[in-house]
């Protein structure tokens, strides 16, 4: 094991045969002190020392000293966690209703905050009602856990986030993975499934790759098979689409689309998750969705901010179009370095370095030594073979930064990459 | 041990991990995706299967195998070099 620590991943742990539960595996306590695996690991939960604004301050595990950064890893894509107005509303809510709702929303979590703003995230995606989750792993899960029973399936892209997974596991119903983004394979799968309850899960954006559901092929797929759809817009929501309600506007395609999930921790710069449909099945899903009602309703200051967040986002398309002019000026520098974005058609972009953990570390901690925050992505979250660092473009960015960015990235990584 | 009796092992795990499969019928020229497995099932079988043989692959080398018979085969090596 010691010889060859980085051969190993956590992929490699995840069943314990310690007879006593309370200690790990083995094996993972060496693996997990080796000095490589230490070193790498280090990189991870790294502490941000103020607001995730495109210039930032981290607490480095290179020298466990402050350093000023550039940060290209946080979501806040649209900058609205530190939008002025955001932060005002945050702070008059704070003050009339506290901290946090003290109680589960059937019980006395449902503040008249909680309340208009589901209504105005329902009105936003035009969908009769919603439901609104303290986090969005927890949105997921509950959604997935409330609809399905034991007997029904869950097909799901073979990408999609392991919330949707764990919703599924939770549920009890069959799974079937189809390969990504790919209508033929969904068709198989679903063939299999006649005669069943049947939901088809996928993503508007893919976090690992940034790529786009293909989305009129897949809903031929499933209007023909009779499936229950529903979205995962994470990572499009106040971005795709004219209005900016997602991918599926995007396509043209909400009205088709069954349930549509959001997260409010990426663009809307807060936290939690929503979900939106017809107003039954909200209705059923409160009674069923252990994520809502057995959990403490979403914070009210924050509720608050996210619901500026909204309006501001909206409003106009001042944001969005900032967010597109900062994809495509960086993209085109990237590309310009020949280096391998994968097939990203969106805000997230991968910068593919291939199957080495090693090379993909040393370049992780060359680039933060040289001012950038740019979290590198391994095995298992994506596939052995194409290890990465990845993006988050963020409207924020200015011109300066991300010239100084793709200096760093050219020096490191393209330069690395070539030796 | 030889490589027959490691697809033994192999086949039984997949068929202990289905509700439709009898381990008999099982080609190991195919893979587990054409026998429905999805990725958690994959994970499931290659565990117990590893359990079971007393090895320990790291996954980054299991990334590649199209059929049951390449994972025998990958199998196979760590038993022949005797690694826990």
């Amino acid at each position: 094991m010691a010889d060859k620590a980085l051969s190993f991943s956590l992929a490699d742990f995840f069943f314990n045969d310690s007879p006593d539960v309370l200690t790990p595996p083995s094996d993972f306590q060496s693996w997990f002190e080796h000095p490589k695996i230490r070193s790498a690991m280090g990189l991870f939960g790294q502490q941000l020392l103020a607001a995730p604004r495109a210039g930032t301050e981290v607490l480095s595990s290179l020298d466990g000293k402050r350093h000023k950064v550039i940060n290209m890893t946080s979501y806040n894509y649209l900058g609205l966690s530190t939008h002025p107005e955001v932060i005002q509303a945050a702070k008059e809510a704070l003050d009339l209703y506290g901290l946090g709702a003290s109680g589960a929303p059937l019980l006395s979590g449902t503040f008249d905050l909680h309340v208009e703003f589901a209504r105005r995230l329902a009105q936003f995606k035009e969908k009769e009602d919603c439901l609104l989750f303290s986090s969005g792993l927890g949105g997921n899960v509950g959604a997935i856990q409330g609809l399905l029973r034991k007997g029904d399936i869950f097909v799901l892209d073979e990408k999609c986030h392991k919330s949707l997974i764990d919703g599924g596991t939770l549920s009890g119903a069959k799974m079937l993975f189809f390969s990504h983004n790919d209508p033929a394979s969904l068709e198989q799968m679903l063939e299999k499934c006649k005669g069943k309850r049947v939901l088809v899960a996928f993503e508007g954006v893919y976090s690992m790759d940034g790529d786009l559901a293909r989305l009129p092929e897949i809903m031929k797929v499933c209007a023909h098979y009779k499936a229950a759809t529903y979205i995962d817009e994470a990572h499009s929501t106040l971005m795709f689409g004219r209005n900016g309600r997602g991918v599926a506007e995007h396509f043209g395609l909400e009205h088709e689309i069954g349930m549509s999930f959001g997260t409010l921790s990426k663009s809307f710069g807060g936290v939690g998750g929503f979900v939106c449909s017809n107003a039954r099945i909200i209705a059923y899903l409160k009674g069923y969705s252990s994520p809502w009602n057995f959990s403490c309703a979403p914070s009210p200051p924050v509720v608050a901010g996210m619901m500026k967040a909204l309006e501001v986002a909206t409003r106009d398309s001042t944001l969005r179009d900032a967010l597109w002019k900062n994809v495509a000026y960086l993209k085109k520098g990237l590309l310009d370095l020949k280096l391998d974005l994968g097939r990203s058609e969106s805000q997230v972009i991968p910068i593919i370095i291939g199957s080495s953990g090693e090379k993909l570390i040393q370049f992780a901690y060359e680039i933060q030594r040289r001012g950038l925050f740019l979290q590198p992505v391994d095995f298992p979250a994506v596939p052995a073979d194409a290890r990465r660092f990845r993006i988050s473009v963020s409207s924020q960015f200015t011109q300066e930064q991300m010239d100084t960015a793709l200096t760093i990235i050219e020096d490191v990584i393209a330069k690395g990459l070539r030796a | 041990m030889t490589k027959e009796a490691v697809i033994e092992v192999i086949k039984k795990n997949i068929a202990a991990n289905s509700d439709d499969i009898d381990a008999a019928g099982i080609d190991p020229q195919k893979s587990m995706k054409d026998y429905g497995a999805n990725s958690l099932d994959m994970i499931e079988v290659v565990s117990t299967s590893m359990r079971e043989l007393k090895i320990k692959v790291p996954r980054s080398e299991l990334t590649d195998l199209n059929n049951i018979d390449q994972l025998a085969d990958k199998f196979l090596e760590y038993v022949n070099k005797g690694n826990g």
